[in-house]
């Protein structure tokens, strides 16, 4: 890293302090790349925490200042090793890739500090160390996959990022939790396989891995390759739509989700069924290009998906019995939202879909984590069992309400921006039938929610010989789930700015 | 046809992909899977490989700074699949202790047979 810095003091004439924050994406992932296998060798569980907790606030700061930098400086890009573009890998930190890495952390973090208090309940204690030190790897490999302008090295992180994602589920060891893992392992290993083959077709037409000379190779070499073309696309939607749970492809989530640790929950379905899809946006976009992707039925086949993801994942959400596992299907039916933007193929949809991957980031990792602490402090996992649990965890269930607000779609709350954005997104494409299936969604949506909430605070009933506040955690337990929400809100509240900055940024 | 000729290697990894591909997605018994996947990705560097592969031309190995003259072969290919192998790796490993992981708790390695048993020997 200091050879890095001295090499561009003295190389480069014009280099001035401000330059320097180029080098922060990168200092971000070593960082936490050498950090994470630091953590095992800690013996103390305060010690793991204080680390971890480091690590995690050193590289929201470091993505703060990367993203005041961009949005100061416009976006830019950063040789990895010093080897010119065709030979070495390039990041490519633009609006979006800062903006969504600023949040991934910021996520990332509040997860962290709340698994200092509940943790331990849930996976053995020796364990603790090894929690810490995967999701410090898989942030690295997340971010990784954010900023890279290499294909290649995408899939690199992509694998890391799922073998992080997989210890995370089998880490408490229950028989679930074996057969989860294995399902997404297998699930998963397909997918990189697709995307791998995806990979060589795209090699053998264009003979390049960065981005940039992919699509100006493309562009030559069109002609006799529309095919090969065409089947490196499907292979790419395929297989990172079975990563980023897309409709069909989605069964291994609700086990993997239901079935891990409540931090971990938060974890799979804010930041890691996210990633694949922001890499998919990036191949779609800035290798194939626009002109290729809209000639091709591959963005009616991602709104035909998100749709029926939208209004199946509710269906399903609706019939389950399990807390978690009636979440983890709502997961399904929001990432059909973020397919459904992508598939309506303007530039409205493509920024609300990426608006969306923020705004369910913050949203279901405080939903999760609200509904981790019901479960862990009553010990009951089934829906029926939380009736009258707002009198006993008032603060947590009124952060579970917000949460669910936004993705019911409730004015101001960061669910009911996209939802309203993609409606108009919609009537812009002309496809004014797709309005009744995102109000189908949310009426879907509110009907799974709104029971709990209802049952949890009113009724006789329910509330009969509960204790007030008898459940509550203490506060500073709840405090970053407190922020979590507060930052949910923030993001409805700022959606203007935020789609602004995403906007400047977008690949259309 | 001679398209199909032309390119065997391609036509193979092909096959050889899809063959691993089914094996992966449809076979029960959980090692079975995991020759599948390694089927899958060694089709998938076969592929790669013939992709950066000139016949005639030498490896690109540059010995006493004298550059041969008849052309090397492409390395980035072969550079890539060294990592690919890697990522089979590791991921194969897992698999496996997931493996033996699945043995102790349900005593086989049968899917579908453990589809039937409700409850393990860590029951929830």
């Amino acid at each position: 890293m200091t050879h890095d810095l001295t090499y561009m003091l003295m190389t480069n004439a014009n280099f001035s302090l401000v330059d320097s924050f180029k080098l922060t994406p990168l200092l971000t992932i070593v960082i936490l790349m050498l950090g994470a296998f630091s953590l095992p060798l800690i013996k103390t569980k305060k010690g793991i925490y204080v680390v971890s907790l480091l690590l995690g606030s050193i590289a929201f700061l470091l993505n703060v200042a990367n993203t005041v930098y961009v949005a100061m400086h416009g976006p830019y890009l950063f040789d990895i090793g010093h080897f010119p573009a065709p030979f070495g890998i390039v990041f490519k930190i633009g609006e979006i890739e800062s903006v969504v890495s600023l949040f991934f952390t910021f996520v990332m973090l509040m997860i962290s500090w709340y698994s200092y208090h509940s943790l331990e309940k849930e996976i053995k204690d020796h364990r603790v160390g090894l929690f810490q030190t995967l999701t410090t790897l898989l942030l690295a490999s997340i971010l990784g996959i954010v900023y890279t302008y290499d294909v290649f090295n995408g899939f690199v992180f992509l694998e890391v990022s799922t073998l992080a994602a997989c210890g995370l589920i089998v880490i408490k060891d229950k028989e679930a939790n074996i057969k989860a893992t294995i399902k997404y392992l297998i699930l998963s290993s397909l997918g990189s396989g697709l995307v791998l083959m995806g990979i060589a077709f795209l090699y053998s037409v264009s003979g390049h891995l960065n981005m940039l000379y992919i699509k100006e190779a493309l562009s030559q070499n069109m002609t006799g390759n529309e095919n090969l073309i065409l089947l490196s696309l499907i292979l790419f939607t395929i297989g990172l739509g079975l990563k980023g749970a897309m409709y069909p492809l989605h069964i291994w989530l609700p086990d993997a989700h239901s079935s891990a640790p409540s931090p971990s929950s938060a974890i799979l379905s804010a930041v890691v069924i996210k990633a694949p899809v922001i890499f998919l946006i990036k191949l779609y976009y800035l290798v194939f290009g626009f002109d290729v992707v809209s000639h091709t039925f591959i963005l009616d086949l991602l709104l035909i998906f998100g749709s029926l993801g939208m209004i199946i994942g509710s269906l399903m959400a609706k019939a389950q019995t399990e807390l978690k596992r009636m979440i983890a299907y709502s997961s399904v039916a929001q990432m059909g939202y973020i397919f459904f933007g992508i598939g309506l193929g303007n530039k409205l949809g493509l920024v609300m879909a990426i608006y969306h991957v923020i705004a369910h980031s913050v949203t279901k990792s405080s939903l999760f984590l609200a509904a981790g602490s019901f479960i862990e402090q009553t010990g009951n996992k089934t829906i029926k069992d939380f009736k009258g649990i707002g009198k006993e965890m008032p603060i947590t269930l009124g952060i579970f309400t917000l949460s669910a607000l936004s993705l019911v779609g409730i004015p101001v709350l960061p669910g009911f921006i996209s939802k309203w954005n993609l409606a108009m997104a919609s009537i812009e494409t002309g496809k004014i039938y797709l309005l009744a299936v995102i109000l189908a969604s949310s009426m879907l949506n509110a009907v799974y929610y709104f029971p709990i909430i209802i049952n949890g605070y009113f009724g006789e009933e329910n509330l009969d010989g509960k204790i007030y506040r008898s459940k509550s955690k203490p506060i500073k337990a709840l405090l970053s789930l407190i922020i979590l929400s507060v930052v949910m809100v923030g993001v409805g509240f700022m959606s203007g700015v935020l789609i602004d900055f995403i906007e400047k940024g977008i690949y259309l | 046809m001679p398209n199909l000729l032309n390119n065997y290697m391609q036509a193979a990894s092909v096959i050889l992909f899809g063959i691993g591909f089914m094996v992966l997605l449809l076979n029960n018994n959980m090692i079975k899977k995991i020759i599948g996947m390694n089927i899958m990705d060694t089709s998938i560097f076969l592929l790669f490989i013939s992709i950066g592969f000139i016949d005639g031309k030498e490896a690109p190995i540059i010995v006493d700074a004298k550059v041969s003259g008849l052309g090397y072969v492409n390395p980035i290919p072969v550079g890539l699949m060294l990592t690919g192998i890697v990522v089979a790796v590791s991921v194969t490993a897992f698999m496996l202790a997931l493996t033996i992981k699945l043995y102790e708790t349900y005593g086989t390695i049968e899917l579908d047979e453990i589809q039937m048993i409700k409850g393990g020997k860590y029951d929830t």
